[in-house]
């Protein structure tokens, strides 16, 4: 080997060596330097994260919200998006290893706001919202804050929205229309079959219902963990904790269910169906339940192009789950908690920031076309942000067609709910987990299957009530009772 | 001080050698040695600390042995622990069967242009995703708009409700799987048959032997030190189910789970809502540890008949 060969051979080397221990280490530090110093002369840059799909024009609008932020509140914020599907996997692991962060998204079905609130993952805020967030205590209802309490203390700021979840059949009014169907008799499940059974009979392409595999039929029931069978009655008195499968109720329900199943108004691929897309573009579908907001029927028609009609399958009940279904938190490792909460806090008061972030740039995503009524323009898919997941909706524009009165509507839905008797109350699993890894099993084995009808409830319920106990329910529930007890002594419910 | 200077000069002398085993040497320092600092987290009940990562491993308390029960804790863990070993012993012996044939069929193909072509063709599967995998077999095995129910219909027979039918599983795992792998690593044996010295078969063919006879005389005994040390590599990951395998495939079907739960997908499924990185961390370990006691103890019995072929 000559010398000039071996010395290129040795930079190579070292070059190699050198990129693995920049890319080893690189990625780590990067967002760290450009926070400021906090004294206040500096701007601050606030990191938050927040659910959806990444949008391409994220970074221009942030340019410009964060000029407006200077002004306002002397801090910057850096937006990064994570797509619905991801959001709880990276967020678990961003938060574990310490990713520097200040503000992000967590809720009751994504990135579990009761359990990370448990385990350390956000900054009590009870001082912080007196101090920073008076504006926020006044905009929400205060039935979000109170409902969004974790062991007495506030964690993470909801969003002002829909307050009750209310199921409510929805129907293609097309289909509804051509065979004279009357959809107001419609409440339960079981008073659905002549309507199902028209379809079927007369539209072979038709899927009469729309189902997915995470469908649970309606039962009188407020559960401890969603999705997973230890529950109280939604009527009870005495707070006692069951295993819902073992009712009658969830007996004649599963078994309407499989009914339907076997004649052929379900998907035979029901079980393994996590999306019904697919038929709502084509609209090749008659019917489903989803949870409604006042003119959800609009907001549906719109996204379909073709009319959708609805009526409630069940009463609006506050639940947990429904107060915490959007929240803003601000990270435990947080070094500016105050101002992230002067961020939140206008965030959910000026309607100006609100608008910018939910629709992006005036003149360039959307126009004004009176004083709180907005158009998209051509480039708002460039930035299509999920509305509700950004804290107060009912300081945003109203979309050109709403409903002058829309906000008041929800306001009055809001007081229509019916309070869930758990509502308050949040299990803590710490002293279950080992059961509870292996429940979910459980249920990921037969939930599916029960629910969507697949399998005969009278052969599968048994065997699916012998594995829960096997698996060790029965220590869940008698926790659970321990802790509704205390909880119910030390609330007077 | 005589060892110590030694020492240094013995790098100094070897310095292009070890330069070049230094990236991989940081690879591995890195990603394989550094994170198994991590493994204390299986026995801690892992919290956040608002001091970062390190903080809240010191931070969060101990538990002993409490994030293993999870793993024993029903009759599960039989279940899982025999789907794994077995489908993983079935994948090793019929992958090394059918690799090492297709390479032996594909070194004998003489066209070299149409050797290449049925190569890049068994390769291509391998760098297929799970998920399209996943969509491959439903669209044969969809119940109403399948290709296998579809021809069971104009043959009259009645179709089959796939995806909720537990018994035809472990067949149709074991051919998915092996359509998906075979072909790459045939080609780890297609090029040791390559570097077989071809002065051999010809030898061989003088003295009058068949291709056959050529084959077992003399590719088969030249392979099997790579075969042995593929095999022991694979037994190192038998406790590592893929994935992807047994849970895009079936499309998560839960009526197949006593077929399909394998030690990974019990772990996601238990922990993908609770987020308890302590569980998933010991779950974790459990595999390693008993992957390396597999590797050393398959090792020495290797070493003991045939000492060449051991890997240490």
């Amino acid at each position: 080997m000559s010398s000039k060969r071996k010395k290129f051979s040795l930079l190579l080397a070292s070059l190699m060596a050198l990129t693995l221990l920049v890319s080893a280490c690189g990625g780590k530090n990067a967002s760290n330097n450009a926070a400021g110093d906090g004294k206040g002369e500096k701007p601050v840059e606030l990191i938050w994260y927040t659910i959806g799909t990444p949008q391409k024009d994220t970074d221009k609008v942030m340019e410009e919200v964060n000029k407006y932020t200077k002004e306002k509140i002397n801090a910057t914020v850096k937006m990064k998006q994570i797509d619905f599907g991801d959001y709880n996997q990276k967020m678990q692991v961003m938060a574990a290893s310490g990713e520097p962060m200040d503000i992000l998204f967590t809720s009751s079905w994504a990135f579990d706001y009761v359990q990370n609130a448990r385990k350390g993952a956000f900054m009590e805020l009870d001082d912080l919202l007196k101090t920073h967030g008076q504006g926020i205590v006044e905009a929400l209802d205060p039935a979000f804050l109170e409902g969004s309490k974790v062991d007495g203390h506030n964690y993470a700021i909801p969003a002002n929205k829909e307050l009750p979840a209310q199921e409510v059949w929805r129907f293609n009014k097309e289909l509804a229309d051509k065979y004279n169907l009357d959809i107001s008799s419609v409440r339960s499940m079981e008073s659905l079959e002549p309507l199902l059974k028209t379809i079927k009979e007369n539209e072979p392409g038709i899927t009469p219902y729309a189902m997915v595999k995470d469908f649970v039929p309606l039962m009188p029931f407020d559960y401890i963990i969603e999705k997973l069978p230890m529950a109280v009655r939604i009527d009870t008195t005495d707070y006692k904790v069951i295993n819902m499968l073992e009712t009658q109720e969830a007996k004649d329900a599963l078994k309407t269910v499989h009914e339907y199943y076997k004649a052929g108004y379900i998907s035979p691929e029901v079980a393994t169906t996590s999306s019904v897309d697919d038929l709502y573009k084509s609209g090749k579908w008659f019917m489903d339940r989803a949870s409604t907001q006042p003119f959800a029927e609009n907001l549906w028609s719109a996204s379909y192009g073709y009319p959708v009609v609805s009526t409630p399958a069940g009463d609006p009940y506050i639940y947990n789950w429904s107060v915490m279904g959007s929240m803003q938190a601000i990270s435990a490792n947080s070094k500016y908690p105050e101002k992230a909460m002067e961020f939140l806090n206008l965030l959910n008061t000026d309607p100006v920031l609100r608008n910018m972030i939910d629709s992006g740039i005036e003149g360039v995503h959307y126009e004004k076309v009176g004083d709180n009524v907005m158009k998209n323009l051509d480039e708002s898919k460039n930035y299509d942000m999920p509305t509700f997941s950004l804290g107060n909706l009912m300081i945003t524009y109203l979309n050109e067609g709403d409903p002058e009165n829309k906000w008041d509507e929800f306001k009055k839905f809001n007081e229509s709910g019916i309070n869930a008797p758990l509502l308050g109350f949040n299990f803590d699993s710490s002293k279950v987990t080992t059961e509870l890894a292996a429940v979910q099993n459980v249920k990921e084995e037969y939930w599916s299957a029960l629910m969507t009808g697949t399998v005969n409830p009278d052969e599968y319920l048994p065997k699916a009530i012998e594995k829960f106990k096997a698996a060790g329910i029965d220590k869940i529930i008698e926790e659970a009772q321990k802790q509704i007890d205390e909880w119910r002594a030390s609330t007077g419910k | 001080m005589k060892m110590v200077g030694e020492f240094f000069r013995n790098i100094f002398k070897n310095r292009m050698m070890l330069l070049m085993v230094l990236p991989g040497a940081l690879w591995f320092l890195f990603f394989s040695y550094l994170p198994m600092l991590g493994t204390v987290i299986a026995f801690k009940e892992y919290r956040f600390d608002r001091d970062g990562f390190w903080a809240s491993i010191v931070n969060s308390k101990w538990v002993g042995w409490q994030n293993f029960k999870f793993l024993f804790s029903t009759n599960d863990a039989f279940i899982i622990t025999r789907n794994t070993l077995l489908y993983n012993i079935v994948f090793i012996f019929l992958g090394l069967v059918f690799s090492v044939l297709l390479a032996v069929i594909l070194s004998e193909i003489t066209n070299k242009r149409l050797s290449k072509i049925y190569q890049t063709g068994m390769f291509l599967p391998y760098f297929l995703s799970w998920v399209i995998v996943g969509y491959f077999t439903f669209s044969f095995l969809s119940s109403d708009r399948g290709l296998l129910n579809g021809l069971f219909n104009s043959l009259g027979i009645p179709p089959v409700q796939w995806y909720s039918e537990s018994k035809y599983w472990p067949l149709i795992l074991v051919l998915v799987y092996l359509w998906k792998a075979v072909g790459y690593n045939s080609v780890v044996y297609l090029a040791s048959i390559m570097g077989i010295d071809r002065s051999l078969y010809e030898a061989a063919m003088i003295d009058g032997a068949s291709k056959i006879q050529q084959i077992r005389a003399i590719t088969l005994p030249l392979l099997k030190p790579i075969i042995t040390i593929m095999t022991l590599l694979a037994i190192g990951k038998i406790f590592y189910a893929d994935f992807g395998l047994f849970y895009q495939v079936p499309r998560n079907s839960g009526t197949l789970y006593g077929v399909t739960n394998v030690i990974d997908t019990y772990v996601y499924r238990g922990l993908k809502t609770t987020g308890e990185i302590g569980m998933s961390a010991a779950a974790g370990l459990y595999q390693s540890v008993v992957g390396f006691t597999l590797v050393m103890a398959s090792n020495y019995i290797v070493r003991k008949y045939d000492k060449d072929n051991a890997l240490f």
